[in-house]
């Protein structure tokens, strides 16, 4: 059934403007479509018998999915929009303390003596004389006992040779290698047995001052 | 921000340890014989359950490679050093510190490797306090005893030292000061008895038993 009503008529059906503003002509009209409506209203509705079964087992199925309850506490809000600052903020602090570079210092004067280069990390530097030696390099646990990774340099004409490594707070092992060949424990520093009949020397430096024992 | 972008977080967090643990199996890779690797790996895990850093293991299957060392004398090695990281949190635990940082452990392993006993790490570090961390207090006590201050004096020395009340930077310099000693004839026991007594006369708290002792912030 389908009636074009006067959109005034429309506006009191709706309860949006009282009957009685209509214009003469229009109150006719808006009590017959309110004696139409008021019939349908009383029209008696029969519901199928098995809707609410069948309205309750969509519920179940859809509350029952754990693929659909996973994506929807997934994306659910749970934090208040400031939460993503300080998540930031966080991240930003994390990352600085994670990955902050060793801090620069000017090296020390004896071996192995130090300069703190910042709270956590010194400049060590090693030195050690040999005259006839070719090629010095330092390896420890500083440098993953790489004896490539730290060559030291020959200063002087009296067979020193010297370098300085930035070192983070702990204990490292260290020697010196000769020539590629030879093992040589520092003779400045204390020593312990490296576990395999030699020495180590060891250096350490303090987490709370960045010092050099 | 929903939990999606927390999982992403989370993951970026927990990213840089497991990076760590790949990087382990990296350091070993092609460095140290396979058959080694596994072997250092599994100590490894042992060291992680029992909450052991890790990395010293790494170091020293790292340093027997590069050595030249044969690989059935690796392992021991590798096994000798999860000992003395075990013993050494253990002496932690007597002490009254029930989590020990990695560096502390590792100082109290060291200082066990340089030849103190089990007992002395666990009497230094109980004697550690706020300002006298026992990390610092074992490094100072490891140092010592690698150049040649018997254990008794070591033990004396750094307790005195932390129970003189000083500035840390006092017990840091023991070793220096022990080895300007040495370089002027004395020996090392001689030395060390001697800034003991220096420490003694500074002595502004009362030894245990005899009053109330430095705080140590770890004790429950």
């Amino acid at each position: 059934m389908s009636q074009a009503f006067d959109p005034r008529v429309k506006q009191v059906l709706d309860g949006e403007r009282p009957a009685g503003d209509l214009p003469l002509a229009l109150r006719a009209e808006a009590e017959a479509a309110q004696r139409v409506l008021a019939a349908l209203d009383r029209r008696e509705v029969s519901l199928s018998p098995q809707l609410d079964a069948r309205v309750m087992a969509a519920v179940r199925r859809r509350a029952a999915s754990p693929r659909r309850r996973a994506w929807r506490w997934f994306t659910a809000p749970s934090v208040p929009p400031w939460g993503l600052a300080a998540a930031a903020a966080a991240a930003f602090v994390a990352f600085l303390l994670l990955f902050r570079p060793a801090s620069v210092g000017s090296p020390g004067a004896a071996s192995p003596l130090a300069t703190a280069a910042g709270p956590e990390s010194v400049y060590v530097r090693f030195v050690l004389t040999a005259p006839t030696a070719q090629h010095v390099a330092l390896a420890g646990t500083f440098n993953r006992w790489d004896p490539s990774a730290t060559p030291l340099t020959r200063v002087g004409a009296e067979g020193t040779w010297m370098v300085t490594v930035p070192l983070t707070a702990g204990q490292h092992q260290y020697a010196f290698v000769v020539d590629g060949q030879r093992w040589v424990p520092d003779p400045a520093a204390p020593k312990v047995d490296d576990g395999f009949g030699r020495k180590n020397s060891v250096v350490s430096v303090t987490p709370t001052q960045g010092r050099v024992l | 921000m929903n939990r999606a972008f927390m999982l992403l977080g989370l993951t970026a967090f927990t990213a840089p340890a497991l990076v760590a643990q790949e990087d382990v199996a990296a350091r070993l890779q092609g460095r140290v014989p396979p058959a080694v690797a596994a072997a250092v790996s599994a100590l490894i895990d042992t060291a992680r359950a029992r909450g052991l850093p890790g990395t010293p293991l790494v170091d020293k299957a790292l340093e027997g490679a590069v050595k030249g060392v044969p690989a059935e004398r690796i392992v021991p090695a590798v096994r000798t050093v999860l000992d003395q990281l075990n013993a050494s949190a253990n002496a932690l635990h007597d002490a009254g510190i029930a989590n020990p940082s990695d560096q502390a452990v590792e100082a109290g392993a060291f200082a066990i490797a340089a030849g103190m006993t089990v007992s002395d790490v666990a009497a230094i570090a109980g004697t550690a306090n706020q300002g006298h961390p026992a990390a610092v207090a074992l490094q100072v006590a490891g140092a010592l005893a690698a150049l040649g201050v018997p254990r008794p004096e070591t033990v004396g020395l750094v307790r005195a030292e932390i129970q003189s009340g000083r500035p840390l930077g006092d017990l840091v310099s023991l070793p220096g000061q022990v080895q300007a000693a040495m370089a002027g004839g004395a020996l090392p026991a001689a030395a060390a008895a001697g800034l003991e007594r220096a420490a003694a006369a500074h002595q502004t708290t009362p030894p245990r038993g005899q009053g109330k002792g430095p705080v140590n912030p770890h004790k429950p």
